[in-house]
């Protein structure tokens, strides 16, 4: 095996996770943290990054680079108190950009925190009994679960489960105590010893989702481990686990690939659910490729493996057999929008936030409005994994308070008017702060849905809720490997346009033109629609169409 | 000691080993200043004269950071062994500069598709171009890549093809690394090194005009100069708005700590209006201290038309006859109410106008480092008269100063602010806003001539992200070694001390020691309130660490003046 990548010497030589951090804080010639600590940093929920569009301009100016930190919550199953919104809110208020963001993985993030503005905001997040530990770095991230209540009377139970996986998976080190919260340096080093982590962590990220079927809101097929819910006579009966989803690949390396994970079996009970859990990470930890980063993702250990000796080893360290998998079906992958109402009574309302960024605008005070909802302290907050956000658990006679609210903001409006294929559109970060963005994607899907939309409603296709999604680069953020059109962007303002992909989360789409512009993506689009329109069968998906006539 | 050597040897040797071994860095650097402070006292400074290394001008085009890095590093260490080395990012050189260079070396980084980084882009370009030679030059390459992709170091193989093109001569080949470049990276420094310490084999044109010694030049002589850039330093957001300014003269000598006069020209608009009010011609000639000039020219660059005094609007009701209210006026507003007609009025009134002061701008750049350059750090002046927000004449006039454009001007020598005869004396140099300016020229001039002693920078500035003046040139020469301590304070957008007044009393027992040690101390920038609550503070860390009593603060701060180890250049 060849020589470990850069990366796991210094995870290796961080002292569980601490680095250089404190000196690094301490640089004051510069916003920048060293080199090393930039990789340190992730495993504490942040990213270094820059405004890329000013680069240039603050070079002739001899400042440095526009630097600042994007910071993650933790947030199992993507759910807040009033309380705590009110408190990002007032973080989101003092730092950054003012905007929060709902990632495509049920958090919270705040971006453009200068340096200076970390120890702050992390202290602030504290008080709110909020943390950012574990949300970004090679190791277990933020813990997804289908997200609406109302989906199943055994919603609550099931998404239990997301909170004891991310404790169980968290890091020992206490390293975000003393570096961000000030807290006393640990003399005993034995308090920390971590026996999942090791001192090398993961080869690479590590995402976990749970799905309740038959709605794939989370996408369970694209983490690393993904968890199905098997409910029979109302009663949870276990999870079947699927291991090795991932989306990343990278532009002209064949070695890389999307790929959806491979349901392996069932468990029946939470003890050997956790266990085979902790064990699917620790074969990751110990067979993951250490030397070539682009080929670390389970995904990669597991084809390397063959699935059966995968299986095989995995039941050697469980001391247990996988039984087989139990029947399941996916039927839609997406947010029940507008009021819904659930058995136990209560009424949840699921509102669109488009790329998931809360702010006020000139069509809503989106923004304003979530926080008079959270000053009435009448409803919880859902994130969902489409970025959007449920106010839920609302009693009967609280509604008509929280509609009121949604009607005056305007965002009820932008709800339920905006056509389908927005509701379902979802866009990466990208420019100008994402390192790794070719082209845009947040900033930009918005006014290229404004042009798609004519296109379908020229072929009477706007109840159709086909699901278009746009990351920045190769990486799969938004997950546009497994949409029914996929933008992966290859350079500024050009786009591989991928088509044929399935509608719940199962099946990944394919290329069908590379490296093209808004002109060459809307002339492309435009016949195949109309294709569509006049060749689908009953119940047809526009994913479905593409497959069956490009084969 | 062995006399003949100046060597130490038996338990003399010993001792200074064994204070050596046990000392810190600053400790070290406590002594480095000590002894040049007793070398300066007896005046046998000037045997410790460093010979003057050969210049090289190192620059990086960089996406991820290592080739900055490389580069960085590569800096520091040829500045430790005496090279005189320049590190400038490529997105931050002046392209015009090219034709000029001796020795360019070039750290470049290939991005995805053999495309060059953002940041060198321009350069790159730039060298495609054809209509200009470079024979002058010698070169060498490093190429950074990564080899899994196909076009592996393309750019740095364009650059290196280019170069030779242009008529430019390979000094070292073309050196290819990996991502694992440390190693390579070392045997090109190697090379380099070798390159720059054997003597040219290309024959150099004559340098184009020697620099005449300062002494032969006529006191106040006025120069004439090429703007070749000017960039605003202070960010969108800031309340300042500060320029640098770097103006060519071919012939000009300074020293680092002088300052340049510049006469500024009047508003042409006003000029036009006022001619054309008075009835008079564009060419019509007056007398003026005994020369003659057209009215136009008056106008323009030789009489003070805003902010006049009083006592002038009491000459100006003389002359007028007009019963003219005592004001403080604009010459434009005063001949709107009370026009004045006819050459021999206008002669009158011409003797009666102020003339137009010259504004005096401490240099930034250092003759060691910038050559026959000259850098200013100028800010816009902002201020109200009758309430009106107006800006200050010289500065407003040289906010619209564009490359190319021709610009007069004279060297005001500022022998009360110099740097120490000795490169090996400490420097304490507090700066805050503009008052940077000399500091960036004495550090340029101290890494110019490999002078090595320790230099210590405070800056204060209002947000961090806006207003750190120099930002990037302060990291470079920190990162390479010619800065030793950068301490700086904001109010905004920063965790640490907010004034500069803060970070002094902060670092107060490390500048006490530093000055006991024979630290040489400097400030700049704004007389009040900046330079008065500095000089108070500095007083009473003198008292409390040094003499323990403020008479006695007073007078050794006094003494320092005197042996100019203690210099302020304020206003």
């Amino acid at each position: 095996m060849s020589d470990k990548s850069a990366i796991e010497k210094i995870k290796e030589a961080s002292e569980h996770l601490r680095g250089s951090l404190k000196e690094s804080l301490q640089d004051e010639i510069t916003g920048a943290i060293r080199d090393d600590d930039q990789a340190v940093v992730k495993f504490h929920g942040m990213y270094m990054q820059d405004d890329r569009d000013r680069r240039e301009e603050r070079a002739a100016k001899r400042l440095e680079r526009l630097y600042s930190y994007m910071i993650r919550l933790r947030l199992p199953g993507g759910l807040l108190t009033p309380e705590q919104w009110l408190a990002v809110y007032d973080v989101a208020g003092e730092y950054g950009t003012g905007v929060i963001k709902i990632t495509s993985r049920q958090t919270l993030q705040l971006h453009g925190i200068l340096k200076s503005e970390i120890k702050p905001t992390i202290q602030a997040f504290q008080l709110a009994k909020l943390d950012s530990i574990a949300t970004c770095g090679d190791i277990n991230r933020n813990v997804l679960c289908s997200s609406h209540p109302g989906q199943s009377p055994l919603h609550a139970e099931i998404f239990s489960y997301a909170d004891k996986i991310s404790r169980l998976l968290m890091p020992k080190t206490k390293a975000y105590y003393e570096i961000w919260l000030d807290e006393e340096v640990l003399l005993d080093k034995k308090e920390e010893e971590d026996p999942l982590y090791q001192e090398r962590y993961l080869p690479r990220k590590f995402k976990i989702g749970i799905a309740i079927p038959p709605n794939n809101d989370v996408d369970a097929l694209a983490n690393d481990i993904g968890l199905i819910a098997i409910i029979e006579d109302e009663k949870l009966k276990g999870f079947n686990i699927a291991v090795g989803g991932g989306l990343s690949s990278t532009h002209g390396n064949p070695e890389t690939y999307p790929r959806l994970a491979t349901v392996i079996g069932f468990v029946d009970t939470e003890e050997k659910l956790l266990k085979a859990v902790y064990e699917v990470v620790t074969i990751q930890r110990d067979f993951g490729n250490r030397s070539d980063r682009k080929r670390a993702r389970l995904k990669y250990t597991l084809d390397t493996m063959g699935v059966e000796a995968f299986v095989k080893e995995l039941e050697k360290r469980t001391g247990f057999s996988l039984e087989p998998a139990k029947p399941y079906t996916f039927t839609s992958r997406g947010d029940y929008y507008g009021w819904k109402q659930s058995v136990d009574g209560k009424w949840h309302y699921t509102l669109l936030v488009e790329n998931g960024r809360i702010t006020d605008d000139e069509t809503q005070a989106l923004k304003t409005a979530l926080r008079e909802v959270a000053l009435t302290g009448k409803a919880l907050f859902h994130f969902t994994c489409t970025q959007n956000v449920i106010l839920s658990g609302v009693a009967e006679a609280d509604k008509p308070v929280l509609d009121e609210i949604l009607v005056r903001f305007g965002v009820k409006a932008k709800t339920e008017e905006s056509s389908l294929i927005r509701r379902n559109a979802m866009a990466c970060v990208a420019f100008p702060t994402c390192p790794l963005a070719l082209a845009e994607a947040q900033r930009y899907l918005p006014s290229l849905i404004d042009k798609i939309e004519p296109l379908l409603a020229k072929y009477e296709l706007e109840k159709e809720p086909i699901t278009i999604r746009m990351t920045g680069c190769p990486n799969g953020c938004a997950r546009s490997y497994a949409a029914e059109i996929g933008l992966v962007g290859t350079a500024y303002g050009k786009y591989n346009l991928q088509l044929g992909g399935d509608r719940v989360g199962e099946r990944l789409n394919a290329i069908y033109k590379e490296n093209i512009g808004e002109a060459e993506i809307l002339a492309e689009l435009e016949p195949l629609f109309a294709a569509y329109a006049t060749n689908r069968k009953t119940g047809e998906t526009f994913g479905d169409f593409m497959l069956r006539r490009n084969g | 000691m062995n006399a003949a050597t100046g060597r130490l040897t038996g338990p003399k040797e010993e001792l200074l080993q064994q204070l050596v071994a046990s000392a810190s860095t600053e400790e070290l650097y406590w002594i480095q200043g000590y002894v040049a402070a007793l070398l300066d006292r007896s005046g046998q400074s000037e045997t410790t004269a460093l010979i003057k290394p050969e210049k090289i001008t190192l620059v990086y085009g960089t996406e991820t950071g290592n080739s900055k890095k490389v580069a960085t590093d590569l800096a520091a260490r040829a500045r430790k062994e005496n090279l005189s080395v320049k590190l400038v990012s490529l997105d931050q050189y002046r392209l015009t500069d090219l034709t000029k260079e001796e020795n360019l070396f070039v750290v470049i980084s290939t991005q995805g598709d053999g495309e060059p980084p953002v940041a060198a882009q321009k350069f790159y370009e730039h060298i495609h171009l054809n209509g200009f030679r470079l024979d002058q030059l010698r070169y060498g390459v490093l190429a950074l890549g990564d080899s899994s992709y196909p076009l592996f170091c393309k750019t740095g193989e364009d650059v290196d093809t280019q170069l030779q093109k242009l008529g430019a001569q390979r000094a070292i080949p073309l050196r290819k690394c990996d991502l694992d470049f440390e190693a390579d990276a070392n045997k090109w420094y190697d090379e380099l090194v070798k390159v720059v310490r054997s003597p040219r084999s290309v024959q150099l044109p004559q340098a184009a005009t020697a620099i005449s010694s300062a002494t032969t030049l006529r006191k106040k002589a006025v120069y004439e100069g090429t703007v070749l850039s000017h960039t605003e330093l202070t960010d969108h957001g800031s309340n300042k708005n500060i320029w640098h300014i770097e103006i060519q003269a071919e012939d000009v000598a300074y020293e680092a700590g002088d300052a340049i006069g510049i006469i500024p020209e009047n508003d042409r608009q006003v000029v036009q209006k006022i001619i054309a009010d008075s009835g008079l011609t564009d060419d019509t000639v007056f007398t003026y201290k005994e020369e003659q000039y057209t009215l136009h020219e008056l106008l323009l660059k030789k009489l003070s038309l805003q902010n006049l005094s009083e006592k002038f609007s009491e000459k100006f009701a003389v002359i007028t006859g007009a019963h003219v209210p005592k004001q403080k006026s604009d010459l434009l507003s005063l001949l709107e109410q009370y026009p004045v007609k006819g050459k021999e009025k206008w002669q009158e009134l011409i003797y009666a106008v102020p003339a137009l002061a010259p504004r005096i701008y401490t240099i930034a750049s250092a003759p060691a480092m910038h050559g026959n350059e000259i850098h200013l750090t100028v800010e816009k002046h902002h201020f109200e008269n009758n309430g009106k927000a107006q800006t200050g004449l010289c500065t407003g006039w040289m906010e619209a100063w564009k490359t190319g454009d021709t610009v007069s001007f004279f060297v005001q020598k500022n022998k009360r602010f110099r740097l120490p005869a000795s490169g090996a004396a400490p420097l304490i140099m507090i700066g805050p806003g503009t008052g940077i300016a000399p500091f960036r020229s004495f550090i340029g001039e101290r890494t110019g001539t490999g002078a090595n002693g320790y230099n210590w920078l405070f800056f204060a500035g209002e947000k961090y992200t806006t207003d750190f003046l120099y930002q990037t040139d302060l990291q470079d020469m920190y990162h390479t070694g010619t800065l030793h301590k950068v301490s700086v304070a904001f109010e905004k957008e920063f965790a640490g001390e907010k004034t500069i007044t803060d970070l002094i009393r902060k670092e107060a027992k490390s500048i006490a020691a530093l000055l006991e040690s024979g630290a040489y101390l400097y400030i700049s920038g704004e007389k009040e309130p900046m330079s008065r609550e500095v000089e108070k503070l500095l007083l009473d860390i003198i008292t409390e660490h040094i003499t323990g009593a403020e008479e006695a603060a007073i007078a050794l701060l006094e003494q320092w003046k005197n042996e100019g180890r203690y210099c302020k250049d304020v206003y």
